[in-house]
């Protein structure tokens, strides 16, 4: 699985000692409601985009027939 | 600016090989998440008092048979249960635990 | 040729425009300083392919990008920050050109004077308090033991577990509710913002407190000691802290 976010907080790319802020510190900041990482599974083979899984939808279903009162 | 960015890291990128591994890997988590959802409700139930002391012990007894099925197929294609945890982003990890 | 824009950083009071000689701005460009009612805005050119309402669109979704522009932006708000009290933007703050920059600072003035006059002699510091990772009981092994004990009691154990969680829980939210009021207690302004995605953070344990807290320079000290009491008062967490910074979270206006 390729993942893009987990690396980059170890790249230090700064120049002023003891106020290197942390890339998702700064993003929080920076943006106005940070930053979210989209749940959605994109399922390719070979380079190509196949499935977007939308699990949301899938996840209140069932857990709305799991509760129900007998 | 009012909308946050999106970020897409989940992608399953499969090539033949590891086809089976991965789609088998997305089947494994939703059965994950039922089984979880099973025991919390059988919990549930007990904890209301309705059920005879036969009903909870076969209901825990097929619990118990369930977890440990799930652990077979975990080790089959070596997965752990943090493999299993597909996030949701803003609605959390898939899996509480 | 294609269209540029102004891309406003921060904007501060009784700046020194010789002061950002040298400074790098995004894009290879070089920053300029805008005067208007008393007030700078620091800024610099940007190609608006980029930075443009399209451009943004896409690019805000492209970590790589965003990391380059927030490290670029955060290093002239600091620069800034050094010559005199600033007030940083947002990312990606976009005028048409100087005269929009100047109407800009007259529509934001009152609100910035009241923002700069807040942050002038402070300096943002963050603290997290983050759980102790708990040993997970290996399903296989708890299974395996309780096979010949039987159902009803392994739904006990799943309840003891579940309850051993919530207990968990809740004295971790207790924990970083004592440590924010602390601290709050401690500086000019605290705020708590939204828990961090563990996939930007890579940690892998649960953060349980994200604060911002704004502290008179002359006492960044007095501040961390403080952060070292509650360290000590509650080994059963992580507390890191991590400043001075530029006031980011002190310093935003209500428009964006």
């Amino acid at each position: 699985m390729t993942g893009a976010a987990g690396e980059v907080e170890q790249r230090s790319v700064g120049s002023t000692d003891g106020r290197q802020i942390a890339l998702v510190d700064l993003l929080d900041r920076l943006l106005g409601t940070g930053v979210v990482l989209a749940g959605d599974v994109v399922i390719s083979l070979a380079g190509v985009d196949l499935v977007q899984v939308k699990l949301h939808a899938l996840i209140t279903s069932i857990r709305e027939d799991m509760v129900q009162p007998r | 600016m009012s909308e946050s960015p999106r970020i897409f890291p989940q992608r399953l990128e499969t090539d033949a090989e590891s086809v089976e591994r991965d789609l088998f890997k997305l089947v494994l988590t939703v059965i994950e998440l039922v089984r979880q959802l099973m025991e919390k409700q059988a919990l549930r139930r007990v904890d209301e008092g309705d059920l005879t002391d036969e009903q909870i012990e076969g209901l825990g007894t097929g619990l118990m048979h369930l977890e440990q099925a799930m652990e077979d197929l975990k080790s089959r294609y070596d997965l752990t249960a943090a493999d299993l945890n597909i996030d949701l982003g803003p609605l959390g990890p898939l899996l509480s635990e | 040729m294609t269209e540029t824009g102004r891309y406003l950083y921060a904007i501060a009071r009784g700046l020194d425009p010789q002061a950002m000689t040298g400074v790098p701005a995004l894009g290879g460009g070089h920053l300029d300083v805008v005067e208007h009612l008393g007030l700078a805005a620091v800024v610099s050119s940007v190609d608006l392919d980029e930075y443009g309402e399209e451009g943004l669109r896409r690019n805000l979704e492209n970590l790589s990008w965003l990391e380059e522009v927030a490290r670029g932006h955060d290093t002239v708000v600091q620069a800034v920050a050094e010559q005199s009290p600033t007030a940083p933007l947002r990312l990606a703050t976009i005028c048409h050109d100087d005269d929009g920059v100047r109407a800009r600072l007259e529509e934001w003035h009152d609100a910035l004077e009241e923002v700069l006059d807040r942050i002038e002699g402070r300096r943002e510091w963050s603290v997290k308090v983050f759980a102790r990772p708990r040993p997970a009981p290996a399903a296989a092994e708890s299974t395996a033991g309780g096979a010949s004990a039987g159902g009803a009691a392994y739904l006990q154990r799943k309840k003891a577990e579940s309850q051993a969680r919530e207990a968990d829980e809740s004295s971790a939210a207790a924990i970083a509710d004592e440590v924010h009021h602390s601290l709050a207690g401690r500086s000019v302004a605290g705020r708590r913002l939204p828990p961090q995605d563990p996939r930007l953070t890579g940690r892998t344990d649960r953060m349980l407190h994200n604060g911002a807290y704004l502290v008179p320079a002359e006492e960044g000290d007095a501040f961390a000691a403080v952060v070292e009491e509650l360290r000590a008062a509650h080994p059963d967490v992580t507390i890191e802290s991590a400043g001075p910074w530029p006031p980011y979270s002190f310093a935003t206006l209500e428009q964006s």
